[in-house]
């Protein structure tokens, strides 16, 4: 039996789920200036932030989804079995940072990972573990969840990822990108690299139910690359790509939207593109192809449950936002259906989500619209 | 003889109903190797009862000398905790030293969970402290992997070419049985034939700082740097496992009642319909504890694999050996390790 999505909370740049939504739809693009560090002092000048202040951002950016997510699922960690899965790429390294500059740590060090912030906004929680996945967390994370749900382990899993951007990971992006780069334009022939968002996202998975919940979680695969430390493989991805298609038991030709991971960097997105176009080969004509990263930026942990949750919208609603930042397709994206410019109305029912990290760590969703 | 084989759990992608929950007490994984490489212990302490003889090894190198071990080739960028994960690793192989490389594609059914907290905190503080007083042309890009939080399994599995599922977990003092935990739920949801996990923590200067910042400290009880590996499979899978691994089980500071993390004062609740230390709700005869008492210092977020790996060698002598890590911040998790019996 198939577990299902029962409810989502996310924070971007552009504030709420709902805000989030309704800017993805405009084709909104969040980037704005750093406030927390500049182009001088790390190389990067520019990124997608939350404009808030103070330590510990990313953990009261998942404490809030919690709360949120919880209560729109009428989910009680007194009541039920409920255990939490945390991604993230960074968690609290900002902090860690801090302290070594400051030549003092100031503050609980159990705090660099989740299991506080969760469980001060969950009483009841059985355990919370933090994973540190890089990009894919959130969507590793996801995996183990429903496998949790599915055996029968946990009632219902709170599964989240978040991230605030670090300096020292923002001194590497600037580091590769090929030239400063002003906003990320996923699939784009003049992608000049990505840039960091701050964001948070929280689902909760259950077993399915009467009412459907908001999307049937149909399946997610996992792989490893286990060939370079940053660079993404084709093969490891295409090994994710299939593991999610056989757990789920849906053919190529079922699918009818790809959320991509579609970073903006010249490496990620021809790879992806790549694969894309070997998966769906075959396929006529093929599903619709979106990203959010040009949008709200890149989320690190957060960024696969931020795709999850848009997918499970573009389910439920039938609306596919466009690729904020796409204006003339690169060559090696040009046989994909790239959403471009306005929301198109396109009633998918099969959405698959793709999601790759540092350490060539790749977590593909699949999800089925309940209505 | 009593056998503790069961069942084969059937791949969730192949049933139409539910996944198999672990009943209370059955074992979720078997133990196919293990090692330990802690520097500067030599041989478990003499007063551990039912040693096997084999406690005296081969010592440990430290990380700077891991090209002992490993051979020189790709060490070179790797933080102390990855390169006593990539010797810990190593030695549970059973690899002789600076044994070549494996070559060829990536194995995909043999996945990597690694515990650690502490692993890349001095290469973050240290990139912010150029980038401060030199500004971002003091980095380079070949430390990028150096500063995300999961370096370490990412390298184990491209050392080894493991090319399944690959999880880092670094939830504070727990983190070691977490990841026993879902290297159990790897084996028994078929998205693995094999998980290597390992535990591993450095003890340089910013992880030492952050480590005594806890909450959960324990005073005489300093950061220690070291690295354990368990190489795990299903437990009905071939061959004669050194031991079994019971579920892992969140409990209280005492062993019996539950404690959610992150709250010192937590009242009980419930714990998986579980009895600590019980197997089918038959109270065993107190199996020893092997914790934090056992060695000195503190391996923190590689203890959970570190102190499983101890108990794997107190089974000679003993039928069960109950393993603990956790802090008072942190929470406690426990699991019971049963000889194979087959």
């Amino acid at each position: 039996m198939p577990a299902t999505i029962t409810a989502s909370a996310v924070r971007t740049c552009f504030g709420d789920g709902p805000a989030t939504w309704a800017a993805l739809l405009r084709g909104d693009c969040g980037v704005a200036p750093l406030e927390r560090a500049t182009a001088e002092q790390v190389g990067v000048g520019s990124g997608y932030p939350i404009a808030d202040g103070g330590p510990f951002r990313p953990s009261r950016w998942l404490a809030d989804c919690v709360r949120e997510a919880l209560a729109a699922a009428g989910v009680d960690p007194r009541r039920q079995r409920v255990v939490s899965l945390v991604g993230t790429g960074l968690r609290e390294s900002a902090e860690v940072e801090r302290a070594a500059l400051a030549g003092v740590v100031d503050f609980p060090a159990e705090r660099l990972h989740f299991g506080g912030a969760v469980a001060a906004a969950a009483p009841g929680v059985e355990r919370v573990v933090t994973l540190a996945n890089a990009c894919s967390a959130g969507g590793h994370a996801l995996a183990l969840a429903q496998d949790l749900v599915e055996t029968g382990d946990a009632d219902a899993v709170l599964v989240g990822g978040t991230d605030g951007s670090t300096a020292s990971m923002l001194a590497m992006i600037g580091r590769v990108a090929s030239r400063p780069t002003e906003r990320v334009r996923p699939f784009d022939a003049d992608r000049a690299g990505v840039l960091l968002g701050d964001g948070a996202a929280v689902l909760v998975v259950e077993r399915e139910r009467g009412d459907g919940g908001l999307a049937r979680l149909l399946a997610t695969g996992l792989s490893c690359d286990a060939g370079h430390e940053t660079a993404p493989d084709p093969e490891g991805i295409l090994r994710a790509v299939r593991d999610a298609h056989e757990r789920a038991g849906r053919r190529p030709d079922q699918i009818d939207l790809v959320l991509a991971h579609g970073t903006g960097t010249a490496l990620n997105d021809a790879t992806e593109a790549h694969v894309l176009a070997e998966v769906f080969a075959g396929c006529a004509p093929g599903p619709l192809v979106t990203a959010v990263k040009g949008a709200v930026g890149h989320t690190s942990g957060g960024s696969a449950l931020l795709s999850v949750a848009v997918a499970v919208e573009a389910l439920r609603t039938g609306q596919v936002p466009p690729i904020a930042g796409l204006a003339r397709p690169a060559p090696e994206a040009a046989g994909l259906r790239l959403v471009r410019g306005e929301a198109v109305r396109a009633d998918p029912r099969v959405a698959q989500v793709d999601a790759f990290g540092f350490g060539g760590l790749n977590a593909v969703t699949l999800l089925e619209a309940v209505r | 003889m009593t056998t503790l084989r069961h069942v084969a759990t059937p791949h969730p992608a192949a049933t139409a109903g539910l996944g198999p929950r672990a009943a209370a007490g059955e074992p979720v994984a078997a133990v196919l190797a293990a090692a330990l490489h802690l520097p500067g212990v030599d041989a478990l302490p003499a007063d551990l009862p039912g040693a096997r003889a084999a406690t005296v090894e081969e010592p440990a190198c430290p990380p700077e000398r891991a090209a002992d071990l490993l051979g020189r080739k790709g060490l070179l960028a790797k933080e102390p905790a990855t390169r006593l994960a990539l010797c810990a690793v190593h030695r549970a192989l059973g690899l002789p030293a600076k044994a070549p490389r494996r070559t060829g594609p990536a194995d995909p059914r043999t996945a990597v969970v690694v515990s650690s907290n502490l692993g890349n905190v001095a290469t973050v503080g240290d990139i912010a402290r150029r980038l401060r007083d030199g500004g971002p042309r003091e980095v380079g890009p070949l430390e990028a992997p150096n500063a995300s939080s999961n370096v370490i399994a990412g390298a184990v599995a491209i050392w080894f070419r493991f090319g399944g599922p690959n999880l880092t977990v670094c939830s504070g003092a727990t983190a070691g049985l977490d990841a026993i935990w879902l290297a159990g739920l790897l084996l028994r949801t078929g998205r693995a034939d094999r998980v290597v996990v390992v535990g591993t923590e450095p003890d340089d200067a910013q992880a030492r700082a952050l480590h005594a910042a806890r909450r959960g400290r324990a005073d005489g009880r300093p950061l220690r740097a070291g690295a354990a590996c368990l190489l795990l499979g299903p437990v009905d899978g071939p061959g004669e496992p050194l031991g079994l691994l019971g579920p892992v089980r969140a409990v209280g500071a005492d062993g019996a009642s539950p404690a959610a993390p992150g709250s010192i004062d937590a009242s009980p609740g419930p714990v998986d319909g579980a009895v600590p230390g019980s197997v089918d709700g038959v109270p065993p005869a107190a199996p020893r504890l092997v914790d934090d008492a056992v060695l000195p210092g503190d391996h923190y977020g590689a203890a959970g694999v570190v102190h499983t790996a101890v108990a794997l060698r107190l089974l000679a002598g003993a039928s069960a050996v109950r393993v603990r890590c956790g802090d008072p911040a942190d929470g406690f998790r426990e699991l019971t390790v049963t000889g194979a019996g087959r």
